[in-house]
């Protein structure tokens, strides 16, 4: 061989044949040994889908064991973006009645999730539209639906506010919550829904499938044995009287205002009507636009809780704070009289009476609402006394209500008007309409509630709850909810006063709140009326009974209805007698209403 | 008679072979596999029987008969190249198949082996002198026009593989280094130049090492440098004149971990096999990626993803290790053999082999462009085994005949 093959080249190539096989072995090891635990998950999620299966939502139950909120089955469509096709959309759009724009979104979105996993496109549909999709799965290959269960109000009591509805997820709450949810699921949007979503919500159960690079489900991951179900959420049981909360929405029908009674012994609320309100089964899963716009541009802005959001001043309803605070802080004593002539002159203006009540002591000032007594007292007491005691009884703070929205109110003290006003350019003046529970001040109806249990109960604060106990589905345990209580402290003295001015107000000759009275029962109570500048007033009462061992406060609040006496406390009264008899026992149930000569006198009276 | 088989056959060659032969199915067999043996199963099964026969067969044939059939051969196989060109099937893109009787031949596989042939046929002539740009020019065109018909069609990786083929032999005949690197650095500049800039400024670095090691001629030397910039400078201009669409597409052929759902996809998911692979594998027909088909048309060139992800590095390095004797025992069987031209067939047969390796199992394990290339021995396909069994053939029989002249 005349040899050009040198053993130079032949080394040469040994080397490079050599160099080859360190460079692939190297590479060998790092991915199958340094990089293992990424590709091997990674090779797990490629061929393992997670399929989430929605739990059912907690029932909602009232005290006695009535169901109140139901679960219904219901039919979601669903678009899987892997086995789409988007020529289909138009199609798809027309069955569901959708915009083709809106299938686009949610096609787009859900390929972004996950183009294996099924994305929710319309809720609730009905079964011809059903059975269309049936029909037509051959041309909408991707196209499927999934049973889901949609919300069902079983009983009279619609409670609109109180349970409130659920509705989709947003996008802001989905970056909020992160991974608990994803888009399409439902979310607790207001009322109970909203504040006790996290106990109703449960837990999303994933079943486990093997799929092959088309995302074609081949059966089960693992037999099943890695799938886990999905956890039923809790059921509330509230302190609700269903047959209450029903009369107490009958009786405020085609009224605006708000009826809230509560438990005076534990703050449970029995009741929490506001009106005008809406039909929650058309939020039960998707809410039409139309229905949207009509609630919202509604005069009457039914969305809105007026038992614990509106504001309106206590009036009357809030002389029994001043009667508190002067006669605890002895600034009078409880034989201390004033000469009522129907009118009180401070410097240059006079604020009027609704009559000449005469000779007046604490008893009769509450027992008739007598007005020159409060401006004549509250001048006495002050305005940082009156604030304290207004702030003792729960006033100008929120009550903490375990449904999300409420208002704190306005309870004015000397800091707030200096604010206001500025140091020193405000006078005693101000106070003399405070005194009666007018100008600037605000409470809500659950405030007044409250209050009356406070009232009822010598002093014993209860924070007011909705819901009493939770149940746990899955270890069959109820637990309590845990709420507050604190003790508003007046000497029993004043506690008689204020107890027999109330008692007499419903009672006896010359109270303002005669027809508050119920059958075998012994009612107290004090009505209000709210000065409304834009219309006729609104109309308060607030009581409690049976007086011996309250087992119900009220508080009734009836927009533009004049004078409390004639409208709220009938209103209230049946709800007492409704609660405590179980039934109504009155003869004529329809036609409650029997004024007194007296209260009648009253109903331009109380309108200073 | 017993003793001339002891003497003549490569055992090594033959076992090694046989081995690859028989993991290759098995792992066709795997990719394949739905609730039975597959069609691709059954056709790998009798090509392989096909192809030990032909490997014996070619063993067989005297030495000089297959010198003198060098050129005739080639000639046959560019003419076959024209008529697919004319008249063949399109399969992916490219017209490289031809139907036969039912049967898919992809003729571009075997012209590798006519290629060899004429190749070392020419360059063991005696009259041909490496020193002699004339004749470094006769070389180039054999390769180049198979080259040419198959960019035709076209077949990238192929067509690349021929390069390379070209430069391994002609090293290997004797051809000086700086004629090597003259061919060798502009076209590594080319590439690089598109990887980035630290890239073309290594291999502007190893061309200037290399080229003052070598001492040559500075003048040639400074021409040489110059050549290597110009190429890199203008593969950039021409580069950044292309549309975007262009630039993506020769970026996602350098990078495939740019594009994930485009060229990208298959890499990424043969990463993810083999990285889950671990040590000892899935176990056989355990494979999630390969029996989920992850990979489209694994049994062809992803087929090292298959062994690597159901036996994890026990059997991906046991095919690298196999694949590397191989080659190793081919080099000394070229470096032993007494006939110049035995030595350039078996040397041709080396680069062959080593480049499909060396591209394929790169390729699946994200190092290498992804470029259509098979694994040999272990890729379904006919045309593909059966001219793998004829290299392995034609070894033989440089072995059995290492002492003719």
């Amino acid at each position: 061989m005349e040899n050009t093959e040198s053993p130079k080249r032949r080394i040469a190539f040994i080397v490079a044949i050599g160099f080859m096989f360190i460079v692939l072995l190297g590479r060998l090891i790092q991915l199958q040994f340094l990089y293992q635990d990424v590709y091997g998950k990674k090779s797990e999620e490629n061929s393992i889908r997670q399929i989430a299966r929605d739990p059912i939502r907690g029932y909602i139950y009232d005290r006695r064991g009535t169901l109140l909120v139901d679960n219904r089955p219901s039919y979601t469509v669903t678009i899987t973006p892997s086995e789409f096709k988007e020529k289909t959309i138009p199609y798809l759009a027309q069955v569901l009645g959708v915009d083709t724009a809106f299938v686009h979104e949610r096609l787009r979105k859900g390929r972004i999730y996950n183009r294996f996993a099924p994305m929710k496109v319309k809720r609730d549909i009905d079964f011809p539209t059903l059975s269309l999709i049936e029909e037509n799965r051959d041309k909408l290959s991707g196209v499927d639906y999934q049973i889901e269960t949609k919300r069902f109000y079983p009983t009279k009591a619609k409670a609109t506010h109180l349970f409130g509805y659920t509705k989709e997820i947003s996008d802001a709450q989905l970056q909020e919550l992160g991974s608990e949810y994803r888009l399409g699921d439902l979310i607790g949007a207001t009322g109970l829904e909203a504040a006790y979503e996290h106990n109703l919500r449960g837990q999303k159960g994933y079943e486990f499938l093997t799929v092959n690079a088309k995302g074609q489900l081949l059966g089960a991951y693992n037999e099943g044995k890695s799938d886990f179900l999905a956890k039923e959420g809790s059921d509330l049981i509230l302190a609700i009287d269903a047959d209450l909360q029903a009369l107490a929405e009958s009786l405020l029908a085609d009224k605006r205002g708000a009826v809230v009674a509560i438990d005076p012994n534990n703050g449970g609320v029995l009741a929490l009507v506001s009106k005008p309100d809406y039909d929650l089964a058309k939020f039960g899963s998707v809410t039409s636009p139309d229905v949207w716009n009509a609630l919202l541009t509604d005069s009457t802005k039914p969305m809105f809780n007026r038992a614990t959001m509106t504001r309106y001043p206590p009036g009357s309803t809030f002389k029994m704070v001043l009667a508190a605070a002067a006669l605890q802080e002895e600034v009078i004593s409880p034989n201390y009289r004033i000469q009522c002539n129907g009118a009180f002159h401070y410097g240059t203006r006079v604020f009027k009476d609704h009559i000449a009540h005469g000779s007046t002591d604490p008893i009769e000032s509450i027992q008739r609402s007598c007005n020159v007594f409060y401006y004549t007292v509250m001048l006495k007491t002050g305005l940082e006394r009156w604030t304290r005691y207004g702030e003792e009884f729960g006033f100008g703070q929120p009550t903490g209500i375990d449904i999300l929205e409420e208002t704190a109110g306005l309870l004015p003290s000397e800091e707030y008007f200096d604010r206001i006003y500025g140091k020193g350019r405000w006078t005693q003046g101000y106070l003399v309409s405070l005194a009666i529970g007018q100008g600037e001040v605000g409470v809500s109806p659950l405030q007044m509630a409250c209050y009356a249990a406070a009232l009822g109960t010598r002093g014993i604060w209860h924070q007011p709850h909705v819901v009493e106990r939770i149940r746990d589905k899955e270890s069959g345990q109820t637990v309590e909810v845990k709420t507050e209580t604190r003790n508003i402290e007046l000497s029993d003295r004043v506690w008689n006063i204020i107890h027999e001015g109330m008692y007499r107000c419903v009672n006896e000759p010359g109270g303002t709140a005669l027809i508050a009275k119920v059958r075998g029962v012994k009612v107290a109570g004090k009505t209000g009326t709210a000065q409304n500048p834009h219309g006729k007033d609104h109309a308060w009462f607030i009581g409690y009974a049976p007086v011996e061992h309250p087992k119900i406060a009220i508080c009734v609040l009836v927009e533009n209805a004049g004078f409390g006496g004639v409208i709220a406390a009938p209103i209230a009264s049946m709800c007492i007698e409704q609660y405590l008899y179980g039934e109504l026992i009155r003869n004529n149930a329809n036609q409650p209403i029997v004024a007194a000569k007296d209260e009648q006198k009253q109903v331009e009276a109380d309108q200073e | 008679m017993d003793s001339w088989f002891k003497k003549n056959i490569d055992y090594t060659t033959v076992t090694v072979v046989l081995l690859l032969l028989i993991i290759g199915i098995a792992s066709v067999y795997s990719a394949t596999y739905d609730a039975g043996a597959s069609v691709y199963f059954n056709r790998q099964l009798i090509w392989g029987g096909i192809g030990f026969l032909l490997m014996f067969s070619i063993m067989f044939i005297p030495f000089r008969t297959l010198q003198l059939m060098s050129y005739p051969l080639y000639g046959i196989s560019i003419m076959i190249l024209l008529i697919v060109l004319a008249a063949g099937k399109v399969v992916a893109g490219s017209r490289s198949w031809f139907g036969v009787a039912g049967f898919g031949l992809q003729p571009s596989e075997i012209v590798k082996v006519t290629t060899i042939l004429a190749l070392a046929s020419y360059l063991s002539n005696r009259t041909v002198n490496l020193g002699r740009l004339k004749h470094i020019a006769v070389a180039f065109g054999i390769v180049i026009v198979p080259v040419v018909l198959i960019l035709l069609q076209p077949d990238m990786g192929t067509a690349i593989i021929y390069i390379v083929m070209l430069v391994v032999i002609l090293y290997w005949a004797g051809v000086s280094n700086f004629l090597l690197i003259t061919l060798i650095a502009p076209v590594a500049a080319a590439i690089a130049t598109l990887s980035g800039t630290t890239a073309f400024v290594i291999v502007l670095a190893c061309t200037v090492l290399m080229l003052v090691l070598l001492r040559e001629n500075r003048l040639f030397s400074a021409l040489v440098f110059s050549g290597t910039v110009f190429m890199g400078a203008s593969v950039q201009y021409i580069f950044g004149k292309l549309a975007p669409h262009q630039q993506k597409r020769i970026l996602t052929f350098l990078n495939p971990d740019a594009d994930p759902l485009g060229a990208g996809y298959n890499v990424i998911q043969s990463k993810i096999a083999i990285g889950s692979g671990g040590l000892f594998g899935k176990g056989y027909l355990l494979g999630t990626q390969t029996q989920l088909n992850f990979l489209p048309a694994q049994w062809t060139d992803f087929i090292y993803c298959v062994p690597s992800e159901e036996f994890g590095f026990v059997g991906a390095f046991a095919i690298l290790s196999l694949l590397t004797i191989l080659l190793i025992r081919g080099v000394q069987t070229a470096s032993t053999v007494k006939s110049r031209y035995a030595s350039i067939v078996a040397i041709g047969v080396v680069a062959a082999i080593a480049v499909h390796t060396v591209i394929n199992i790169g390729m699946a394990m994200g190092i290498m462009p992804v470029i259509g290339v098979p694994l040999p021995f272990m890729s379904y396909g006919g045309s593909n085994l059966l001219t793998n069994m004829v290299m392995a053939g034609l070894l033989l029989n440089v072995y059995a005949n290492r002492k003719e002249y």
